[in-house]
């Protein structure tokens, strides 16, 4: 935590990227680990948080976000680049710390200060993870149609309610929820986003089995859990904003961080395939380009201070769409992932094969983000 | 690019517009002054306003030399202030070339480099041109050649050098044509949405014409993002980055052309709306300098070949 900036790299991305392809060529021990194919998600967790530690302690992770809250400076440009050079050096995705990129830059931004300088180390280096708590079983695409409370008693938050679809929560050790403060009837505008403790008494976690057989997703139960006001993120009734922030995130500059890994997939997986045709690698090779081209305008103007806006729907849909033409691809060229997964590098393409279908749902369904961009964008009656 | 940058570029865009409207031609390349920014090319400015001619081209259904002209100029090393244009070559099925001169022609002079033997100027009256009549609003000339006519061409920095940043140039602008005619077709489908009435309210208010029109949207702004990078990282841009700009341009701007048709229902199939001029534009950009097909095949076979690294580094975009 002692550790100074060093302002050369802060100044320069790419002496950073350089620095940090430095460090990654020693064969760093918690880089070798994490290279390897895990198609256990328990251990694939241990052995990412394990890198995520020696990334904070060499200081690279830090890099990309305030000084004020425990980083050393510069912007989504290094984490950009960091994730670009890890990925470069054969890690296979962010598992499971995926709301650095998600969570992370609202709380960073909208979050209380203080809480946040202590949250913010612990969670970059692996020690804590987090989880996102929107969906319930009665507010899915109508998200303002959630029901979990929050009242005030005293000087702290009372919350009641159900979440599900809450990824990672298992392996969690806070949640963002968003809970009702206003009337029902107040729909988006009264509600407020709190941080609550996952491990306190009265919060019960039950994981969910995905169908591709990791266990990421989680049903949430609150129970009079106490939240203390000082936790809320963004303003009271203010978490419709809070939502759309972290929304802008994972529709728009996530897909740079996911799209780190898809060229890797298809070179590592897709090329040797006989059955699969020089024109569906080069299409693939295409749809890449325009994830990474769009993301890195997003990731350009928030490093600038502005955002992608209803933009960043556009880069989710192409980040789906090039997901899905790698996973074609990469299916086209393995019948062992439906037949017989049975070396873990098989297990894995499976598992990322089957969650390249469900893409189009996560972070707001395909079809609600088509409407997004009519109502919004194109304005249409 | 700092939001400043992007209004420069919108200014660009309105000025190429205007000119490509009102005029045909050299005429509309004169009132630009756009001859004069070949010269500069290496400057990000200039650049971006030399390609802003195309996207402004697709949009107004330009006709001028533009493309050819953007093609000729790395094979020469200063602008001696002679208008020569490139003629588009591909394979013939029947064996040979076949060389296609787009625009109205304002030369006295075309450049013809099959990639197959040293490129060759011939002057206007050594060649035959022959019109192509397509819709698409862009004069099109099949250009017959004379069996050894014209001298060669030597090009300053190297012959290969001149043929990679030629292409380079010309796929970009190519791929900027091609957006600027698939946005053409998608607003005629905007109009078309929001006007034509069809079981008492706008066609717009259907989900399964919203979506439509929704990834139609995508398709173009996939085009624009990858069209942008290459023209503002230009040299410093990832290997072969003009070739999957002009596969992706090829392949969207031909999606955006059906989903945008399909909006439109039978009129957009008829010469009574220009939806088949901006689709006929799509096309004839699509077939030079590498079509979508054999550009994402070429591309495939050198991914599988060399596992080459084409990222786009983030220290780069924010320069
Ligand atoms: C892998 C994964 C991870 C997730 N992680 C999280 C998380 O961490 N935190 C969290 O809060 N949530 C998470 N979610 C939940 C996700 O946000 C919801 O699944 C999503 O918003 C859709 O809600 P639903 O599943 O209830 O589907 P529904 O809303 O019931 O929709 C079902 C189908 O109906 C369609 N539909 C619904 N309404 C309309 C309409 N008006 N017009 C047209 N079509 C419509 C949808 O497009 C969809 O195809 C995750 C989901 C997945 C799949």
């Amino acid at each position: 935590m002692s550790k100074m900036p060093d302002p050369t790299l802060v100044a320069d991305v790419g002496a950073y990227a350089a620095a940090v392809d430095g460090w990654c060529a020693t064969r760093p021990p918690a880089l070798a680990a994490a290279v390897r194919p895990i198609p256990d998600y328990a251990t694939r967790v241990e052995v990412m948080s394990d890198l995520l530690g020696a990334l904070f302690d060499a200081g690279w992770s830090r890099y990309g976000w305030p000084e004020t809250l425990g980083g050393l400076g510069g912007s989504i440009l290094h984490r950009g680049a960091m994730w670009q050079t890890l990925a470069a050096h054969g890690v296979a995705s962010m598992a499971v710390f995926e709301h650095l990129e998600v969570l992370l830059p609202t709380l960073a931004a909208l979050g209380p200060t203080d809480f946040v300088a202590d949250a913010l180390p612990a969670f970059l280096s692996g020690r804590e993870r987090w989880a996102q708590g929107f969906s319930e079983p009665d507010a899915g695409s109508d998200l303002a149609a959630l029901r979990t409370r929050a009242v005030l008693d005293g000087d702290a938050y009372r919350i009641t309610g159900r979440k599900i679809w809450t990824s990672w929560a298992k392996y969690g050790t806070w949640c963002l929820v968003l809970a009702r403060t206003g009337t029902t009837e107040s729909r988006h505008r009264g509600l407020t986003a709190f941080v609550v403790d996952l491990r306190h008494p009265g919060v019960e976690v039950r994981a969910i089995e995905q169908a591709n057989g990791t266990d990421e997703l989680a049903e949430v139960t609150f129970d009079d859990v106490p939240v203390p006001a000082t936790r809320i993120v963004g303003d009271l009734d203010g978490g419709w904003k809070v939502a759309m922030h972290i929304l802008s995130h994972e529709r728009g500059t996530y897909a740079w961080f996911r799209q780190c890994f898809m060229y890797r997939d298809l070179i590592g997986h897709v090329a040797d395939g006989p059955a699969v045709s020089d024109r569906a690698v080069g299409d693939a090779l295409c749809d890449i380009a325009a994830v990474a081209a769009t993301s890195g305008e997003g990731l350009r103007l928030h490093a600038s201070g502005a955002t992608l806006g209803p933009r960043a729907t556009i880069t989710k849909l192409l980040l789906c769409e090039a997901e899905r033409s790698i996973q074609d691809a990469v299916l086209a060229g393995n019948a062992d992932l439906a037949l017989a997964p049975l070396d873990d590098t098989t297990a894995l393409l499976r598992q990322e094969y089957l969650f390249s279908r469900i893409v189009t749902v996560y972070g707001g369904s395909q079809q609600m983000q088509l409407e997004t961009i009519a109502k919004q964008l194109l304005e249409l009656p | 690019m700092s939001e400043p940058r992007s209004r420069d570029h919108d200014e660009f865009l309105a000025a190429a517009r205007a000119a490509v409207a009102g005029s045909t031609g050299a005429d509309a390349l004169d009132a630009l002054g756009w001859w004069d920014l070949l010269g500069m090319l290496d400057d990000p400015d200039a650049r971006a306003a030399t390609f802003a001619l195309f996207r402004a081209h697709g949009r107004e259904l330009g006709d001028t030399p533009a493309l050819g002209a953007l093609a000729a100029a790395p094979y020469f090393a200063t602008d001696d202030g002679t208008r020569t244009v490139m003629a588009f070559s591909r394979p013939a099925t029947g064996g040979g070339f076949a060389h296609t001169l787009l625009g109205t022609p304002v030369t006295e002079r075309i450049l013809v480099d099959t990639g197959a033997a040293a490129p060759v100027l011939v002057e206007a009256a050594e060649v035959t041109l022959t019109p192509v009549a397509v819709p698409g609003r862009l004069t099109i000339h099949a250009v017959t050649v004379a069996e050894g006519a014209g001298i060669p061409v030597t090009p300053a920095d190297g012959l290969e050098a001149a043929r990679a940043r030629s292409a380079f140039l010309a796929r970009v602008a190519a791929a900027y044509e091609i957006l600027g005619a698939a946005e053409g077709a998608f607003a005629l489908a905007i109009d078309h949405a929001n006007g034509r009435v069809q079981f008492g309210q706008p066609i717009g208010t259907f989900q399964a014409v919203r979506h439509l029109l929704a990834w139609a949207v995508t398709d173009t702004r996939a085009v624009e993002s990858v069209t942008d990078v290459a023209r503002d990282l230009d040299v410093a841009a990832p290997p072969r980055f003009d070739e999957i700009v002009k596969a992706l341009a090829g392949r969207n701007g031909r999606r955006a052309c059906e989903r945008s048709l399909q909006v439109l229902g039978a009129i957009g199939f008829t010469a009574e709306l220009d939806h088949h001029h901006f689709h006929s534009r799509v096309l004839a950009l699509d077939a030079v300098a590498g079509t979508s097909a054999e550009l994402a095949t070429a591309l495939g076979a050198w991914v599988r070949a060399e596992r080459p690294d084409p990222r786009i580094a983030p220290a780069v975009l924010s320069a």
